[in-house]
C-alpha cells in the first residue's frame, strides 16, 4: 500500500499518511485484512460470505435513504412512501432496491449456508462460526418480516396482525408475547412503533453485533473450504502433512483440529485472488438489485383499511412454507404442536447443528446422518413453497 | 385394396351416437384394468428416467460400475416396458376413449386441444430419446457426457409429457365451471399439487420396482451360488452334482463360476437397497404434499372432497392410508433385517422405530365413525362418540389424529433411512449378506406400493363420480351434454 503512494502523491500526502499510520497502525491492518491465506479451490463458493456481508451494508445505505422520508405513524407511514413512491426523483428505485435487496440476501445467505453444510464447515473448531451464522440467518429473517410490516397499505397491515398472532399459539406465554408486540390485543400505532423499533434498532444492532464475532471467528481459525482442498497427493500422507503443518500461511494451522484438516494443500492470496472473485460476484448481485429495483420496484397497495372483510393477505415467498404449513394445520394446538414446536425445533437443531453432527468425516456423502435430514428439509421447504404458492397465486 | 372401395360407404353412411354400454367388462373392469396399467407402466418410466440419470451421473462422478450397470438395466427395462406400455395406451386410447367413450373423449380433446397435441409431441420425442439411448449404449460410452445428456433429456420430456397429462386429469376434478381457456387449464389449482405429488411418487415407484424386481434377481444369484459352491467342492468324475454346476454355470471354472455369481448377489443386494432407499425416501415426502393436494379439492372441488372424507370413499381412504404405513413398516423392517445380517449398529434405533410406526400406522387406520358414510351415522342418530352410544370415533379423526400419525410415519421412515445410509457410509454393511427372506420384504414393498397407487386411484376417479369431467359432463350423459338439442314431438309441444 506504501509503494502505492510513492509515485504519483506529494510529499505532503505521504507525510500526512505516515502521521496517520504511526497512530493507527492501519498500514499492518490492511496487510492483515488482504494478504491472508485461503484455500485455492472453490473460491467462487466461497464469495457467497462476502456477497452477503455486501448486500447487508447495501440494505443499511437504502435504509437510511428511506429513513430521510419515512414516518412510523399509523396515519402517516402510507402517505410518506407514497409520496417517496410518487414524487422523489429516486424514491421508488431506492425502495425498489431495499426490497429486493432484501430478497438477494435471503438467497445469497440460504446458499452460503448451504454451501457451509454440504463442506461440513462448521465443525470443529469452527463451531461458533456457523451458530453466529444461523443466527445472522434469522435476524435477516426477522428483519424482512418486520419490514415488511412497516409501509402500512393493506399487505403491511395484514402482515402486522398475522404475524403479531403467531405467538398467541404458544401456550402460557403466548398471550402475553402478543400484547407486549402489539401494545394491546389488537394492531394499532404502538405495534407500529414497536416493530418499527426492531426493525432499524434491535436487530440490526443484533445484526452487526454478531457479524462482527463472525468475522473475527473467521479470520480467527481461517477459511475451511471443503474436503476437496485437503488430500495428499505423495506416498506417504503423515509427511506431507507434516510438512504443510511447517510450511503453513497465517492463519493456517487451524488449531483444535484433527491434522490432516489443519491446512489446505494449497493456498492463494485473499488479496487479489479471492478478492477480485468476490468482487464479481457482488457488483453482479448489486447489478442484479439494481435493474430490479429500477423495473418491477416494491409494490405499494391501497391504505391500511383495518374495517375491510376482503382482503386476502398474502406472506411474502420466504414464508410460504411456513404459510402453507399453517394452513395444513387447522387448529390451535396443531398449530403449536405442528408448526411452532416443529419450526422451533427445526430452527434449534439448525442452529445446534456442529454439536448434533459430531462425526469426524468432511464428505457430504459420508454423512448420511445429517446431509438426508437436511436433503428432506431443503425438498420441503421448496414443496412447501411451490404448493403454498400455487394456493394463494394460483401458479 | 379390399377396404377402399368400403371408404364412400363408410363416408356416406349416417353414424348416430350409440348409448355406451354399461356392461360390467366394457365399462368398468376393461377400463380399470386397462388404466391401471397403463398408469403403472408409464409412472415407472418416468420415475425411472431420473433414476437413470442419477445412476449415470454417480457413474461418471465415481467411475462406479456398479451405477452403470444399474443405468443400463434400468434403460433396457425402460425400453421393453415401452413397447408394452405404447400399445396398452393406443388401446386405451381406441377401444375405450374413440370406440365406447367417443363422444366424451372428442368434446375432451376439443377442450385440451393444446395440451393433448403437447403430450403426443412429447411422446414421440421420447421414443427417438430412448430409443437412441437403448440401441447406443454401448457406442456411448466413449460419450459419456452424450449419452448423460440425452438421459436428462428423456428425464424431461417424460416429465413434460406427464405435466400435460396432469393438466387434463386435473381438468377433469377441478374444471372451475368449465373454463374452457387452455391457460386457465395449465392454471388450474391442482394440477401443480397432483404434478408435483406425481412427480415424487413416480420416484418411489421406480424405486420400488427396482427394489422389488432386484429381490427376485438376488434370490435367483443366491440359488445359483449355492449350486456354484457346490461345483467348488472336491470334483467327483461324472457326477450329478457336477453336470448340474455346469449346465448353470455354463463352460466356466468352478472358482470363476463362484466369483461371479458372489458379484451378482452384491450387485442385487445393492441395487434392492438403493432402490428401498429411493421408495421410502421418496414416499415420506407424500403426506404433506397429498394433503395440499386434498386441500386444493376441498377448494375447488368440495363435493368430490366431502366423499372422500366423509362418504363411502372414505373407507377406501383408510385402506389407503393403512397401506402408506405399511410400506413404512415394510421398509423399516427390511432396513432392520438388512443391518442385522451385516451385523452393523444401529439395529435398535430400526426397532424403536418399527414400533412407534406400527402405532402411528394402528392409529391412522383407526376409523372415524362406525358406518358406512358420515350421513348414515348422523341419520341413524349415531353422530356422537361411541361412549356416548353414538357411531362417531373421535380417535380416528383426520384432524389431529391421522396428521399426527402421519407426521410421526414421516420422520420415522427419516430416521430408518439415515441410520441404515449411516452403517453404509461407516462401511459396515457388505453386500450380498442379505437374508432369503428379507428380500421378500421388498417384494412385499413394491406389491403395497402398487395397491397404494391402485387405491388412490379408484379415490380419486370415483370422487367425481358420476361425472368424468367433474360437475360438467358425464359418460352416461355425453350425447345429452354434446349431442344437438332433440327434435320435439307435437306430443311434447301439446302434452
Amino acid at each position: 500500500v506504501l509503494r502505492l503512494f510513492n509515485r504519483p502523491v506529494s510529499r505532503r500526502a505521504r507525510a500526512t499518511y505516515r502521521w496517520f499510520d504511526e497512530r493507527t497502525n492501519s498500514t499492518e491492518l490492511i496487510h492483515k485484512g488482504l494478504y491472508e491465506a485461503v484455500p485455492e479451490k472453490g473460491g467462487w463458493a466461497y464469495t457467497l460470505g462476502s456477497a452477503t456481508l455486501v448486500l447487508i451494508l447495501l440494505q443499511l445505505f437504502t435504509g437510511i435513504f428511506l429513513l430521510l422520508v419515512y414516518t412510523p405513524s399509523f396515519a402517516e407511514a402510507w402517505p410518506a412512501l407514497k409520496y417517496l413512491q410518487g414524487s422523489d426523483r429516486f424514491g421508488s428505485w431506492v425502495r425498489g432496491m431495499h426490497l429486493w435487496g432484501a430478497y438477494v440476501l435471503i438467497v445469497v445467505i440460504g446458499l452460503h449456508m448451504l454451501r457451509t453444510f454440504l463442506s461440513a464447515s462448521y465443525k470443529r473448531p469452527r463451531e461458533l462460526n456457523w451458530v453466529t451464522g444461523a443466527l445472522l440467518f434469522f435476524l435477516v429473517l426477522g428483519l424482512a418480516i418486520t419490514g415488511a410490516m412497516l409501509p402500512m397499505d393493506q399487505a403491511a397491515y395484514w402482515t402486522m396482525v398475522v404475524v403479531t398472532n403467531i405467538p398467541h399459539y404458544i401456550p402460557f406465554i403466548g398471550d402475553g408475547i402478543r400484547h407486549l408486540w402489539r401494545g394491546s390485543d389488537f394492531v394499532g400505532q404502538v405495534s407500529l412503533t414497536r416493530t418499527f423499533a426492531i426493525h432499524i434498532w434491535v436487530l440490526p444492532f443484533l445484526l452487526f453485533s454478531f457479524i462482527g464475532a463472525h468475522l473475527y471467528l473467521l479470520r480467527r481459525h481461517g477459511e475451511f473450504g471443503s474436503w476437496v482442498n485437503y488430500g495428499t497427493v505423495s506416498g506417504d500422507p503423515e509427511k506431507e502433512l507434516g510438512e504443510r503443518l511447517v510450511g503453513a500461511e497465517p492463519p493456517y494451522p487451524t488449531r483444535r483440529i484433527e491434522r490432516r484438516w489443519a491446512v489446505p494443500r494449497k493456498t492463494v492470496d485473499f488479496f487479489p485472488d479471492q478478492l477480485f472473485k468476490d468482487t464479481v460476484i457482488s457488483v453482479l448481485l448489486i447489478a442484479i438489485i439494481f435493474v430490479f429495483g429500477f423495473v418491477v420496484g416494491a409494490p405499494l397497495s391501497e391504505q391500511a383499511n383495518p374495517a375491510t372483510l376482503s382482503y386476502v393477505p398474502t406472506p411474502e415467498w420466504f414464508y410460504l412454507p411456513l404459510d402453507q404449513l399453517l394452513v395444513l394445520s387447522p387448529q390451535t394446538y396443531l398449530i403449536f404442536t405442528g408448526v411452532i414446536v416443529l419450526v422451533g425445533l427445526g430452527a434449534l437443531a439448525m442452529i445446534f447443528l456442529p454439536f448434533l453432527d459430531r462425526s469426524r468425516e468432511r464428505a457430504p456423502l459420508r454423512r448420511p446422518e445429517v446431509l438426508l435430514p437436511g436433503l428432506f428439509l431443503a425438498t420441503m421447504l421448496v414443496l412447501l413453497t411451490v404448493l403454498g404458492a400455487n394456493r394463494l397465486y394460483g401458479l | 385394396v379390399i377396404a377402399v372401395p368400403a371408404f364412400p360407404l363408410l363416408a356416406a353412411s349416417t353414424v348416430t351416437p350409440q348409448p355406451v354400454p354399461t356392461n360390467l367388462f366394457s365399462n368398468s373392469a376393461a377400463v380399470a384394468i386397462i388404466a391401471l396399467v397403463h398408469v403403472q407402466i408409464a409412472t415407472f418410466l418416468t420415475g425411472s428416467s431420473f433414476l437413470v440419470v442419477v445412476s449415470e451421473s454417480i457413474s461418471m462422478a465415481r467411475g462406479d460400475e456398479r451405477h452403470e450397470r444399474l443405468g443400463h438395466t434400468l434403460v433396457k427395462g425402460m425400453a421393453f416396458l415401452f413397447g408394452f406400455g405404447s400399445a396398452l395406451a393406443i388401446l386405451w386410447v381406441l377401444w375405450i376413449l374413440l370406440g365406447m367413450w367417443g363422444t366424451f373423449f372428442i368434446a375432451l380433446t376439443r377442450i385440451t386441444f393444446w395440451v393433448f397435441i403437447f403430450e403426443a409431441a412429447m411422446f414421440a420425442v421420447e421414443i427417438g430419446l430412448l430409443y437412441t439411448v437403448y440401441a447406443n449404449w454401448e457406442r456411448l460410452r466413449a460419450y459419456r457426457p452424450v449419452r448423460l445428456g440425452l438421459l436428462v433429456l428423456l428425464a424431461v420430456t417424460l416429465w413434460w409429457q406427464q405435466f400435460f397429462i396432469d393438466v387434463i386429469a386435473s381438468y377433469m376434478l377441478t374444471p372451475n365451471g368449465g373454463d374452457t381457456n387452455q391457460l386457465a387449464q395449465i392454471l388450474n389449482p391442482t394440477n401443480l399439487p397432483l404434478t408435483v405429488h406425481r412427480t415424487v411418487g413416480n420416484i418411489a415407484w421406480a424405486g420400488a420396482i427396482l427394489a422389488g424386481i432386484s429381490a427376485v434377481r438376488y434370490l435367483r444369484a443366491r440359488r445359483r451360488e449355492g449350486r456354484s459352491v457346490r461345483v467348488s467342492d472336491p470334483p467327483r468324475a461324472r457326477s450329478v452334482g457336477a453336470m448340474s454346476a455346469t449346465w448353470f454355470t455354463g463352460s466356466q471354472p468352478a472358482a470363476a463360476a463362484h466369483a461371479s455369481a458372489a458379484s451378482e448377489t452384491a450387485f442385487w443386494d445393492w441395487a434392492g437397497v438403493w432402490g428401498a432407499v429411493w421408495a421410502i425416501s421418496a414416499t415420506m415426502l407424500q403426506p404433506w404434499i397429498g394433503y395440499s393436494y386434498a386441500k386444493e379439492i376441498q377448494l375447488h372441488a368440495y363435493p368430490a372432497w366431502y366423499r372422500m372424507m366423509f362418504g363411502d370413499l372414505s373407507n377406501v381412504f383408510l385402506v389407503q392410508i393403512t397401506l402408506l404405513g405399511l410400506i413404512f413398516i415394510l421398509g423399516t423392517v427390511f432396513f432392520w433385517r438388512r443391518m442385522r445380517a451385516s451385523e452393523t449398529r444401529g439395529t435398535r434405533t430400526q426397532v424403536l422405530m418399527l414400533v412407534v410406526l406400527v402405532l402411528a400406522t394402528l392409529l391412522a387406520a383407526t376409523p372415524a365413525r362406525f358406518a358406512n358414510t358420515y350421513a348414515e351415522a348422523v341419520a341413524s342418530g349415531g353422530d356422537r362418540p361411541w361412549w356416548d352410544g353414538g357411531l362417531m370415533n373421535p380417535i380416528g379423526t383426520m384432524i389431529p389424529n391421522k396428521i399426527i400419525a402421519l407426521i410421526a410415519m414421516m420422520l420415522c421412515a427419516l430416521v430408518s433411512v439415515t441410520s441404515l445410509l449411516r452403517a453404509h457410509s461407516r462401511g459396515e454393511l457388505r453386500w450380498g449378506d442379505a437374508t432369503r427372506r428379507s428380500q421378500w420384504l421388498l417384494v412385499g414393498l413394491t406389491l403395497t406400493t402398487s395397491a397404494m397407487m391402485i387405491t388412490m386411484g379408484v379415490i380419486r376417479e370415483h370422487s367425481r363420480q358420476p361425472f368424468v369431467v367433474n360437475g360438467e359432463i358425464t359418460i352416461q350423459g355425453q350425447h345429452i351434454v354434446n349431442a344437438p338439442p332433440p327434435v320435439n314431438t307435437p306430443d311434447e309441444n301439446n302434452p
